[in-house]
């Protein structure tokens, strides 16, 4: 027994080819570069498109009078609603972690329910409540009440994995609390906050559904004129040539900016329990504040939409009771599409992310980086760029389910990698390491130990991707098969009919879901498996 | 279990060299202990040997098999058959004590208790630790599951990563006892790696020394602790003082009068290393006395040698009257001195 044991590893396995060690295994980087291939390709066959098009008509298009206008919107509300997400996603991760905050995982749920709620629910609400919401800063704001809770997220994993001796030290060193968190604090999240604020910004570029009821124009919402208008695919391709641009030097510029930190735990052991500060007489000031910022981002569309049913006409409410019939089967196809997007981006995030964790490299980074390319498009040109590529090379998925299932999970498969990260980041690189000395290879390490820890990591993420692809309207009006309906798409048809009450039962639906997406967000991004459990 | 052998290995990261011409043999069935001060190269030594790094240069066998050839063959470290306790056990924390030890195990072997419970009684825990969770053990029993955790596949070779580094004196030394009993018991050949003297003299059949990315010595611990290569060793293995000398046909003319040695250089002058422990007080008038600390069965006595040097002693006394500050005492030598070229 003992000798058949010892003789098996190597009997199979005779002098093995060369094989690099230090690095990533080859076997991860060519996976891992077949998902940065599938994430690219909505880019390439833009460029293929626009080159059709002659690149007269392209030149044509980036020369427009309008063109810059809106490049200069466009980045204007980047440069307002970043530093809006910056400053409520670390004071409210802040308050809720770190502070005696009363009821803080109530206020933890809340505050990140605004990035569940779709875009354009909450487009479509802010709009309705007049006309200065409806230009520059409704758009920023949108925008930064929809994506602060990103930030919110990763910093909220960054508070909790401190090691709490750092704050214990500068206490006894005589610094006060605010002093504790300039000084102390806020230098160690700046990955965390650099990380979000980089999703942000990306998806600010080229954000269109959560503009899509405000006169406001920006670039995206621009192109999406140029295809509604049938002017040219061309063209709006072309156009994102400056998207494509935006994002490539957004990615070296926050990978420059974060130089070389190390996001895993450097410390062992037990990790203690945090230090919570007692907020005495700031109490009050800082639930107002939180609770305005919950207002804005979740009661806004939630009482809109009661609003629009309470003032309802008959008519209105006749038809929404009509639209009751559409609202199991619209539900049915959000949820299948939701699943489909977050499993096969699940798939498709775990390579990355164990290579981005585990490794490094200018391979590493350049793969890694490569998958956030997934926001240098509109997502409208990123579905019309699919739905050309289907029809002319694979022409069984051209205007078949899967190819919007794939398409979602493309767009957010960025989303799906961060949150793996932040639970990846957390398990000790020896416990995988053990498992390989074991006899365990890469996969059955993966599979038996870091996958069993890292369970709500996986189930954040899946979270994430299943709530944006809900949120998502544009590639699903391009990609969703004729006479397939889903929860927003049919909200989008109904908000033009009679009044809003008509849709509001699809928004009904989302919004339930959004909160139960929230909470489970709230209580596993980030986390690794709790010992206690099971 | 089978032999290591490491010939020639040589690794760095970047510009840095890490490990240069490593030579190192370890015998069938005997724990060798790598000791080096942080930084010395150690950890990345045995990252090579599991085969988590590759090497630049040279060639890792285990049992007459190369797993590591530089260009040329890496053996995956599940491939390897060499166990791995990592510091502080590293063990899974979704896992039971029982599903840790058997997580090695071929699948069929899982689920059958009996290899669990051999290796709870080789590492010397109760059976009824099967089923606690790791958050439940205390630090030395966490290590010991670890390592009982390595030894259930029978690896050909285990390999110990600063396995007591965290644990309080008492905890230390009975895990300690309990591992080289665990080894013994299963006959392994193993690789301790420390930072700490007392445990690599007192664990390895042989220890070697690693400094700066090179192995100075290896030798037995006896060996290496009476005749350190040079005097770096001397100082890094133990206490030493360090006397002028004359050398003169084998013996050693020092301000403490004519020493034996237990080596030879050339004639000349010379550089004697003697062990603190190997001074006797005797009548005389060598060395002043500095101050002195009580330790209950002994008191350690802070001696000056008379002369220009004032060199400085460290003197361990059973002695029930011990002489006072300023007071003057005559020194003798016990045994054999190492002699260094100056």
């Amino acid at each position: 027994m003992t000798a058949h044991r010892l003789a098996r590893p190597f009997a199979i396995h005779p002098p093995l080819p060369r094989r690099r060690a230090d690095g990533a295994s080859r076997p991860l980087l060519v996976v891992c570069g077949v998902v940065a291939l599938l994430v690219l390709l909505p880019v390439v066959v833009t460029i293929i498109q626009a080159s059709q098009g002659g690149f007269s008509a392209a030149g044509d298009a980036l020369r427009a009078s309008s063109t810059l206008g809106l490049v200069k919107n466009t980045f204007l509300v980047a440069a307002i609603s970043v530093p809006v997400c910056a400053v409520f996603g670390v004071a409210g991760a802040w308050f809720v972690e770190r502070t005696q905050l009363p009821a803080r995982r109530v206020w933890g749920v809340l505050l990140v329910a605004p990035l569940t709620v779709p875009p354009f629910v909450t487009s479509y609400a802010w709009a309705n409540l007049g006309n200065p919401f409806q230009g520059l800063y409704g758009a920023a704001g949108i925008i930064g009440f929809t994506y602060f809770p990103i930030v919110f997220l990763l910093v909220a994993v960054a508070l909790r994995g401190l090691d709490p001796a750092l704050e214990e030290t500068a206490q006894s060193l005589g610094l006060g609390t605010a002093r504790i968190f300039f000084r102390v604090i806020l230098p160690q999240l700046r990955p965390a906050i650099l990380g979000g604020l980089l999703l942000v910004t990306l998806d600010a570029l080229v954000e269109f559904d959560a503009f899509v009821a405000l006169k406001f124009k920006t670039f995206s919402s621009d192109i999406y004129a140029q295809y509604q208008l049938g002017f040219s695919a061309s063209g709006a391709a072309a156009l994102s040539f400056i998207s494509i641009a935006f994002c490539v030097v957004l990615l070296f510029g926050e990978a420059w900016l974060r130089g070389n930190r190390n996001y895993t735990r450097v410390s062992q052991g037990a990790r203690r329990a945090t230090i919570r500060y007692p907020l005495g007489r700031a109490t009050l000031p800082v639930l107002a504040g939180v609770g305005a910022v919950v207002a804005i981002g979740v009661g806004i569309p939630v009482v809109t939409l009661i609003k629009w049913v309470v003032t309802a006409s008959s008519a209105g409410l006749t038809s929404a009771s009509n639209n009751l019939h559409y609202l199991l089967p619209a539900s049915v196809t959000s949820i299948e599409l939701g699943v489909g997007a977050a499993l096969l981006a699940l798939l498709f995030a775990v390579p990355v992310a164990v290579l981005a964790v585990r490794f490094r490299g200018p391979e590493v980074t350049a793969l890694e980086r490569s998958v956030y390319l997934a926001f240098a498009l509109p997502d409208l040109v990123g579905g019309v760029a699919l739905a050309y590529f289907a029809s002319h090379w694979v022409s069984f998925l051209y205007g078949g389910f899967f190819l919007l299932v794939f398409a979602e999970a493309i767009l957010f498969l960025p989303f799906a990698v961060v949150a793996l990260r932040a639970t990846f980041g957390q398990i000790e690189p020896s416990l995988e390491e053990s498992a390989r000395s074991l006899g365990a290879g890469p996969v059955a390490a993966l599979w038996r130990v870091t996958a069993p820890l890292a369970r709500p990591g996986f189930l954040a993420a899946a979270v994430l991707v299943f709530a944006f692809t809900l949120g998502d309207l544009s590639t699903a009006q391009v990609l969703l098969p004729l006479n397939d309906y889903t929860l927003g798409t049919e909200f989008q048809a109904n908000s033009a009919s009679v009044a809003f009450a008509a849709a509001s039962p699809f928004a009904g639906v989302l919004i339930v879901l959004a909160m139960v997406a929230a909470y489970i967000l709230m209580s596993r991004f980030g986390e690794v498996r709790a010992l206690s459990e099971d | 279990m089978a032999d290591l052998r490491c010939s020639r290995l040589a690794k760095s990261y970047g510009d840095r060299a890490v490990l240069t011409d490593i030579e190192l043999d370890v015998p069938e069935g005997t724990l060798t202990a790598i000791l080096g001060a942080s930084g010395s190269g150690k950890t990345t030594l045995l990252r090579l040997v599991i085969g988590f790094i590759a090497p630049d240069a040279g060639v890792i066998s285990v049992g007459g098999t190369v797993v590591a050839d530089a260009g040329r063959v890496h053996v995956p470290p599940d491939k390897r058959s060499v166990g791995y306790v990592a510091q502080e056990g590293a063990l899974f924390p979704h896992l039971t004590v029982a599903g840790n030890i058997a997580f090695g195990l071929p699948r069929n072997e899982r689920r059958s208790a009996g290899r669990v419970f051999e290796m709870l009684d080789l590492v010397g825990l109760p059976h009824d630790y099967a089923p606690r969770r790791p958050n439940q053990l205390s630090g030395g029993e966490q290590r010991r599951v670890a390592l009982g955790r390595a030894l259930a596949p029978r690896p050909r070779l285990v390999l110990l990563d600063e396995p007591f580094s965290g644990l309080d004196a008492a905890l230390r030394g009975e895990t300690r006892e309990a591992v080289v009993n665990a080894l013994a018991g299963e006959g392994t050949t193993a690789v301790l790696v420390t930072h700490d003297q007392s445990e690599a003299l007192s664990m390895g059949r042989e220890v070697a020394v690693l400094r700066d990315g090179l192995l100075v010595q290896t030798a037995a611990p006896t060996v290496l602790y009476r005749s350190p290569v040079d005097l770096d060793v001397a100082h890094f293995v133990g206490d030493a003082v360090v006397l002028a000398g004359t050398l003169r046909s084998g013996a050693v003319e020092t301000a403490l009068g004519t020493l034996r040695t237990r080596n030879a250089t050339a004639d000349g002058e010379v550089r004697v290393m003697i062990r603190p422990e190997q001074f006797r007080l005797s009548p005389g008038a060598d060395a002043e006395v500095l101050g002195q600390s009580y330790r209950g069965p002994e008191t350690i006595l802070y001696l000056a040698l008379r002369g220009d040097d004032r060199t400085p002693i460290e003197l361990r006394t059973f002695e029930q009257e011990v002489p006072a500050r300023g007071e003057l005492v005559g020194l003798s030598v016990d045994g054999q001195v190492t002699v260094y070229p100056v």
